[in-house]
């Protein structure tokens, strides 16, 4: 996906969330603010993962929007409990949490960290392969010579 | 406790300090250049770098203050704790730009990144050495007294005393190893601190029978009291969030997760990194070794709480103590491995703080105020001075200014975060991204930081950090649009497109 000219407005769009989150967070406003929260770390790793101003749709496919949606289930689930349970002992419990932050614990962290670190080792040569870090190495090596021969 | 168990947790803690001091000898010997010794740059593979990384994020704070929070508040210090993507996001979103710009020039720490980036930039680079340097000794002197106090409570010892035995070997093994000891003796206390949690945490499970018994206890104990000190528990403690206002659970997911990637101890482990090729793994690694660490701080927090909850143990006086709590009352074996495994967490974090103050003092300051040195070795020599001036200033100044360092305490992680994220992760992340921008960006940090030092007050329960880190960015980012964008080099270039 050819990223080109969108990179500054994906740059003014994290400026913005940053912004947003402190404002909903002033007003505790959470829960918007954990899902924009979300979308701001995409939108980094998504700059971070384009090379050559072009964004690979097989990493964005996996790992990257499965883990935003893996997130955004967490906060959701973890809400939805604590609301439903808020005051009393919950009536169940999973894996012998509170149900509330047994999804912290499934998705959030156990759920995220695999996504996120098993998808980049899947799809590591979508974000650096050999060749791309030879070829890097190359261009900046013939460009070392070209100043030493210019000196 | 007996005598005999204060012996052997002596024991078992010295001799993980003297390993930790042959290690820092024995690295020597790889010390070539003075690339090396400040950076270790390209020396490591990923196994010694994501412990490295682990141990270095994984302040005493983790176990101590941690498990204190979560007895205190509820879950909601668990987002920052079980925050083990984060590795992952860190190497996907800088991890190859940063070791590329290792390629393109000398880059022994990260003042070298920015003048590749801001073509020399003198008033960049010293501010944010300012910013670094800021949180990097409120972190070191944050660990000096935590790992003092440790041996202070259990022995009675002096403070002082306490302090130049145990931190004055770690100044020995830093000055004269450099980065390259820093990164191996935090491999090897990553790797106690993985050891201990472990144990700590099949030991739970035997003690509790499982968190369904904790749930069940914290749920219906009440009110516990004994004397002057009483702890209210209620099911609303162990749900997601805990009994803090809700934004303070927002902010303690975005800033550890997106954070990590902003920390200088993180930030330098990138470009002592090998092959780049190994970032992947380095990221599966370092968020292994960061589960053990935080699944270790989420079961004594919550060990504690079965513990009072269910009448074994007295409320504690001092949440902080809820890990010593837990451990005394498992008995010897826990008490040596929590005990290593708290002076462990201190001695990386503070090793790490220690060589990047003293890079920043020996190495970027003086650079950014036109000052270069004649060679590489006379660079080393000044470092080497630097670090033990450092050490000695920062023992004497952790153990006898308490409420400087309790001040200094909330600072740390948000505020070296809003001094790297306008040069790093948007000058790296942005072509367009200039000095101007940039220069603003750290000024508004720099300023909002020591503002909020003195006691600026911020709207609502967010974290005061947030805000300074979300007006530094906004800062960056706006000032560079409206301003002319800067030429870069070719090989810049290159490093922006990769």
């Amino acid at each position: 996906m050819d990223i080109q000219g969108k990179r500054t407005g994906i740059v003014v769009l994290i400026a913005l969330l940053w912004g947003t989150i402190s404002i909903l967070g002033w007003n505790n406003m959470y829960m918007p603010g954990l899902y924009l929260g979300v979308l701001l770390m995409l939108l980094h790793m998504v700059l971070g993962v384009s090379a050559k101003q072009k964004l690979s749709l097989k990493f964005l496919v996996y790992p990257l929007l499965p883990w935003a949606a893996i997130w955004a289930l967490s906060f959701y689930l973890s809400d939805m409990y604590a609301n439903a349970f808020a005051g009393v002992m919950p009536s169940f419990s999973i894996l012998g949490f509170h149900p509330s932050f047994s999804w912290t614990v499934i998705l959030y962290w156990v759920g995220g960290m695999l996504t996120l670190t098993w998808g980049f080792i899947m799809n590591k040569d979508e974000w650096l392969s050999s060749d791309d870090w030879d070829e890097f190495k190359k261009k900046v090596a013939l460009i070392d010579q070209k100043q030493k021969g210019g000196q | 406790m007996s005598g005999a168990v204060k012996f052997a947790i002596i024991g078992f803690s010295f001799a993980m300090l003297v390993i930790s001091l042959l290690i820092g000898l024995w690295s020597k010997k790889k010390v070539t250049s003075a690339k090396e010794y400040f950076g270790s740059t390209g020396l490591f593979g990923p196994v010694a770098v994501g412990l490295s990384s682990t141990a270095a994020v994984a302040s005493a704070f983790a176990l101590v203050g941690v498990p204190g929070l979560i007895y205190s508040t509820g879950n909601a210090m668990n987002f920052w704790m079980l925050s083990s993507a984060a590795f992952a996001m860190a190497y996907i979103i800088l991890g190859k730009k940063i070791r590329a710009m290792a390629e393109i020039g000398e880059v022994a720490s990260l003042g070298d990144i920015s003048d590749l980036r801001f073509n020399n930039n003198r008033l960049i680079k010293g501010l944010m050495s300012v910013i670094i340097f800021l949180g990097c000794i409120a972190y070191l002197a944050a660990q000096i007294k935590a790992g003092s106090e440790l041996f202070n409570n259990l022995l009675g010892w002096n403070p002082i005393l306490t302090g130049f035995i145990i931190f004055g070997i770690l100044t020995v093994y830093t000055a004269i190893s450099g980065e390259v000891g820093g990164l191996l003796t935090q491999a090897f206390q990553g790797l106690v601190m993985i050891v201990a949690g472990l144990i700590i945490i099949v030991s739970f499970f035997v003690m509790t029978g499982g968190f369904e018994n904790v749930l069940e206890v914290v749920a219906n104990a009440g009110t516990i009291s004994a004397g002057d000190i009483s702890k209210s528990f209620g099911p609303d403690l162990l749900n997601a969030w805990g009994v803090l206002p809700k934004s303070i659970s927002m902010a303690w997911v975005i800033i550890p997760i997106l954070g990590t990637v902003g920390q200088p101890q993180v930030l330098t482990r990138m470009y002592a990194l090998k092959d780049p090729k190994d970032m992947p793994k380095l990221g599966l690694y370092a968020g292994l070794a960061h589960m053990v660490v935080g699944f270790f701080a989420l079961v004594v927090a919550y060990g504690a709480l079965y513990l009072v909850g269910s009448g074994k143990i007295s409320p504690l006086a001092v949440a902080d103590n809820a890990i010593f709590a837990y451990a005394d009352y498992l008995g010897l074996y826990a008490q040596l491995f929590v005990y290593a495994a708290v002076l462990a967490a201190a001695l990386s974090s503070a090793s790490m703080f220690l060589t990047l103050s003293g890079n920043i003092i020996a190495r970027d300051l003086p650079s950014a105020l036109g000052k270069e040195f004649a060679s590489g070795e006379k660079q080393m020599k000044v470092a080497k001075i630097t670090i033990y001036g450092i050490g000695i200033l920062s023992i004497l100044f952790s153990l006898t200014s308490a409420e400087m360092v309790a001040i200094l305490g909330t600072f740390g992680w948000g505020t070296l975060m809003s001094g790297t994220f306008p040069v790093f992760i948007i000058g790296l992340l942005w072509k367009k991204a200039n000095s101007k921008g940039v220069t603003v960006g750290l000024l508004i940090s720099l300023v909002l930081n020591i503002a909020s030092l003195a006691g600026l007050k911020w709207p609502g329960a967010l974290p005061w950090y947030v805000n300074v880190i979300s007006l530094s960015i906004m800062a960056t980012v706006f000032i560079s649009l409206i301003t002319k964008e800067e030429k870069i080099g070719e090989k810049l270039d290159l490093v922006m497109d990769l």
